[in-house]
């Protein structure tokens, strides 16, 4: 019992950051209903420019944060501004297949940056185990685990109370009743972008906090995609508490069943969830359930 | 207006393609094809020790070359997959005088082989001892991997024994998911067995995996002293910086293949991989610094020691018994009929080729493919490789396993 | 549209592919250019066409499935690893030979294919391009951990043989895989213009008005990824036996979303569009592979070889651009150039 416990806990852990990638995606998708394939990139890139301010230049932490902030939502901007404004009025399919020539591109950009290389962030979280009744829990990660549910809750204040999140949800309901009620759509449009940028900051940042940066980071966006589609793609809170438990799954699917099967179910089971997931609730655990026949 | 825009377009791809096909060639010029990944998993390893090798074959070019031969380095990004491997590797196959291929993953080597036996060339690979066990046109760059690991287990029973302990140590290894990951095993296994090595059942993720803490806490659960962690650098860092947040690096002695954490990630996780070892066939740390042949090609050609990494040693090493080979071969066929048959049948002399101290004396010979039979162990301690070890003869442990 | 002053006087006619002596005499030519091509073009050149005659049949089946049927399918390369292990267990294990094998694979790609297609029952779009994605890494990680398929080993299927000559170069295999493409690529240009085509193409319009008119969508769907995995399971098979090694990493995600991009480039709906974007492709990566060294001589910053990241850029540019400016494709340019050509005098 305390053994799976003690991978759950471990699960919840890399949970939140699934998460805090999916919200990124869920974000996208609320409000220009595109599900961007290119966000994993995002997320390295946020990752990479923290480094390049934190790392390399070795500024204070708070300073580094501003400029990878900026410089992640800009990206951001541009993909919208230059890949998906072009796209508008076209089917919507033609704007997911848009966010995956962006994934290659920006894919081809970060390797030809890294040139096979390995970019480390020195320690920038307390270090440290916290002990819960015969559970450890390391400290770092219960820190990103915080900031994970703390955006968690930014995000869902901001989409109920400022002007701007409720341009966001009229947006999502319906642009063109929006457009009526007087609200910009292409505003809200890059408005999206730029907070998927921000939100994929943090969690690039906090990956980058347990795993060097490298070519695989980007991949870490196909985890999101499977979280945010699992929760429901209009559906923050679903993305939250399915990243979580898709972290779960993985971590005692992999504890208890790769012994069994000798290894390498960690990725596997997330993939058979997801098939589950969308042949019994194809919106998602959470999603707003949109009632079409096939 | 947009079709003239497509004809320039196209005008320009043209161009283009022309300029690049027109390559002049110098008089008297052998080839070495080296399918490397540069920017993929094992791109930490690859890139310094193909700079390495192309610098090597760059100033020997610039003095003359080899008996006035010229030597062309022809590096292909694979990016550890085997389809744009292969399909490298059939582009250059017809070239002329292309004498030696450099197959670096277990995956492309295999996929190649076939390839290499039917053109009768020879071609070079990390180390399975799927070749030594069944001799054939591939060559190891030094022992191979199930050997290295046994030396590995060695040196755990040694430790184990110094430390005051009785019976026998319990070994945990995790490793990539993939060919490369369990080669190793393959006559590891066996080896661990024979000297009295407690192996627990291995643990396999896939390249790329975010927390490795259920595989650790698995090994730790099982009674594990030591962990030998696999995978290319930074996978075995990562590795060994959760095990360090599990607070397992106190308890459990982690030891790494020589594909493990290099100069470069040793500054920035020095605290992490505090005491780590590390078996390596080629030298690392202190020692490849130490070693004025390899720093001073660095120095000339890449400047400050800032960002040395000792695996671009290693690709001096491939240089160095590379330009042997072929001082043998022309030796032996003459350069106007040289061809890759010729190559392989030099490199089956070299043994006993002294690579300047980067790795041990050469060992290939008609019945061996190793490149070297010696390993060192390293410490690392104050975020410095220290050698723990003179160089020792890692164990046959090919032949314990059945291919 | 007729080219002036040719009348067709019966439906024979009206519906043939190929319409004039003409058209009879540039086939008839380029199938023996073709077919001698081995003799006299370089060995580059072949291996070449080799491996794009692979991606085109690929590819092909791709586009029945998602051009015509509309259901996007990010799995092609890992139904293609399902023929290309079938073949070689068939051979190795069983002793079957290729010419068998080749069929067989094809078929239980497609019927592992129609497995992995039932998603598209309930669902499509964007959802289901995730679920093929899913199905990828389960069959690739399947392959890698059973122990009929050699598991990480791999296996190594022989050359075909055919009554003592073996098939073991290039220019040998480009007989087989031609010959295998051109009859591919023919049973797909006809299957198209079928009632099975034509239910395709209603699907993908629009589903519900499909089943309106009597179209049973299961089994529909489900005979479109049928066939669009045996298609992937030949090709699978053709590539096994090439290069006689078959591994699981040779069958990445990235390769299944090259075929998607090859199809977004060629033109969704058009069979000559998928030759256009498979050459588009890979011409695009042979002259990134050929240019990235000068550049990288240019630029040193670019690190000493650019090749693949260059390559990645440049296909993902070519994409977006596609997808922007013509989204129909080069397939569509050309339907343009040939109108042009037959209205001439009359238009430009």
């Amino acid at each position: 019992m305390l053994e799976f416990l003690q991978q759950a806990i471990t699960g919840l852990m890399i949970g939140s950051l699934y998460s805090l990638v999916a919200a990124g995606i869920v974000l996208v998708y609320k409000s220009t209903h595109v599900v961007s394939l290119a966000h994993g990139q995002l997320v390295a890139f946020g990752a990479l420019f923290f480094w390049f301010f934190f790392g390399s230049f070795g500024w204070p932490l708070w300073a580094s944060l501003i400029p990878a902030f900026i410089l992640t939502a800009a990206i951001g901007l541009l993909i919208e501004r230059l890949a998906l404004r072009p796209l508008i009025g076209q089917p919507l399919f033609a704007a997911f297949l848009m966010t995956f020539a962006v994934f290659i591109t920006l894919e081809g950009i970060f390797v030809l940056y890294l040139k096979g290389e390995t970019r480390a962030l020195p320690a920038f979280l307390p270090e440290g185990n916290i002990a819960l009744g015969g559970l450890s829990v390391p400290v770092n990660q219960m820190v990103s685990f915080l900031v994970a549910v703390l955006l968690f809750i930014a995000l869902s204040l901001v989409f109920k109370f400022t002007k701007v999140g409720l341009g966001m949800r009229a947006t999502a309901e319906d642009h063109r009743l929006a457009q009526g009620t007087g609200i910009t759509v292409r505003k809200i449009f890059s408005y999206v972008w730029v907070l998927s940028g921000l939100v994929a900051t943090v969690a690039g940042i906090a990956i980058a906090g347990v795993m060097d940066i490298y070519y695989m980071l980007p991949y870490i966006g196909i985890n999101g995609l499977i979280v945010a589609i699992c929760g429901g793609l209009d559906s923050l809170s679903g993305a939250f508490v399915v990243g979580l438990l898709l972290g779960v799954v993985e971590n005692v699917g992999a504890g208890y069943l790769d012994p069994l099967v000798g290894g390498g179910v960690k990725d596997v089971v997330s993939y058979i969830v997801l098939l589950m997931v969308l042949l019994v609730r194809p919106y998602g655990l959470f999603g707003l359930t949109r009632i079409e026949r096939i | 207006m947009k079709a003239r825009y497509l004809n320039i377009c196209s005008v320009f791809a043209g161009l283009f393609l022309t300029l690049a096909l027109f390559r002049v060639t110098a008089a008297k010029e052998v080839s070495y094809l080296s399918l490397a990944d540069y920017t993929g998993p094992i791109a930490g390893l690859n890139v310094p020790a193909d700079m390495g090798l192309s610098d090597f074959i760059k100033e020997i070019n610039e003095k003359g070359g080899v008996d006035g031969i010229k030597i062309n380095f022809i590096g292909i990004d694979t990016r550890y997959d085997v389809a744009r491997a292969v399909s490298a590797y059939k582009r250059y196959r017809r070239t002329e005088k292309l004498l030696m291929v450099n197959s670096i993953s277990t995956g492309i080597g295999k996929a190649v082989a076939g390839l290499i036996e039917k053109d009768k060339r020879a071609q070079i690979v990390p180390g399975d001892g799927e070749y030594q066990a069944h001799v054939q046109r591939t060559f190891l760059w030094g022992p191979a991997y199930q050997d290295a690991l046994a030396a590995t287990f060695d040196w755990i029973m040694e430790d184990w024994k110094a430390k005051g302990n009785a019976g026998a140590p319990v070994v945990g290894y995790l490793s990539w998911d993939n060919p490369y990951g369990r080669e190793h095993l393959r006559g590891g296994q066996e080896y661990a067995q024979k000297i009295g090595i407690k192996l627990l059942p291995p643990e396999f993720f896939p390249p790329g995996t975010l927390k490795h803490d259920v595989y650790l806490t698995r090994l730790a659960k099982g009674g594990a002293n030591y962990i030998h962690a696999g995978g290319v650098d930074p996978t075995p860092t990562n590795v060994i910086r959760d095990a360090y947040s599990l607070g397992l690096t106190k308890k459990i002695q982690f030891t790494t293949d020589y594909w493990g954490p290099t100069e470069l990630g040793l500054g920035v996780h020095a605290e992490v991989l505090e005491g780590i070892v590390i078996t390596s066939f080629f030298q690392r740390g202190e020692d490849a610094k130490a070693n004025s042949f390899v720093t001073d090609m660095w120095k000339r050609n890449r400047g400050s020691m800032e960002k040395f990494n000792e695996v671009y040693g290693m690709g001096i090493s491939w240089g160095i018994t590379f330009v042997e080979g072929l001082k043998a071969s022309v030796k032996a066929a003459g350069f106007e009929k040289l061809e890759g048959d010729d190559m392989y049948k030099a490199y089956q002399t070299l043994k006993g080729l002294d690579k300047k101290g980067i790795q041990g004396p050469c060992a290939y010979s008609d019945k061996s493919r190793r490149g070297s039979l010696e390993v060192k162990i390293y410490r690392i301690t104050k975020g410095k490789a220290l050698p723990i070890s003179d160089w020792r003869t890692a164990p046959d442990a090919v032949s314990l396993h059945k291919f | 549209m007729r080219p002036c002053g040719i009348f067709d006087r019966n439906y024979g006619q009206d519906m043939a592919i190929i319409r004039t002596w003409q058209h009879w005499a540039s086939l008839l030519g380029a199938l023996v250019i073709l077919y001698l091509f081995p003799l006299f073009g370089s060995y580059y050149l072949v291996s070449f066409i080799n491996l794009a005659a692979i991606s085109v049949i690929a590819v092909l089946g791709l586009q029945i499935v998602s051009g015509y049927c509309g259901q996007i399918s990010f799995g092609q390369a890992a139904f293609m690893a399902v023929g290309a292990y079938t073949s070689s267990v068939l051979t190795t294990h069983f002793g079957v030979s290729f010419w068998l094998a080749l069929p067989l694979s094809g078929v239980v790609a497609g019927a592992v294919g129609a497995i992995g297609g039932a998603p598209s029952l309930r669902i499509k779009g964007m959802y289901l391009a995730m679920a093929t994605i899913a199905i990828h890494f389960v069959l690739i990680w399947l392959v890698l951990h059973l122990e009929i398929t050699g598991s990480f080993k791999g296996l190594y299927p022989p050359s075909p043989t055919l009554g003592g000559f073996e098939f073991d170069t290039d220019e040998k295999m480009f007989y087989i895989i031609v010959s295998v493409m051109l009859i591919m690529t023919y049973c797909a240009r006809n299957l198209v213009r079928t009632r099975v085509g034509r239910a395709f193409v209603a699907i993908r319009d629009n589903d519900l008005a499909g089943e309106v008119m009597g179209i049973n969508l299961y089994y529909y769907k489900l005979l479109a990824f049928f066939i669009s995995c045996f298609y992937a399971g030949i090709a699978g098979s053709l590539w096994a036996h090439l290069i006689t090694v078959v591994n699981a990493e040779q069958f990445t995600l990235l390769h299944a979303l090259e075929f998607v991009g090859m199809l977004i480039i060629g033109g969704m709906g058009s069979i000559p569009g998928v030759f256009f974007g498979v050459l588009f492709i890979k011409i695009l990566n042979e002259l990134v592979l050929f240019t990235s060294p000068v550049l990288a001589g240019a630029f040193p910053w670019l690190g000493s070889s650019p090749a693949a990241a260059m390559g990645l850029i440049a296909f993902g540019l070519a994409v977006s651009i596609f997808l922007i400016f013509e989204p129909r494709g080069l397939a569509h340019r050309w339907e343009i150039f040939k109108a042009s050509y037959r209205l001439y005098p009359f238009a430009n």
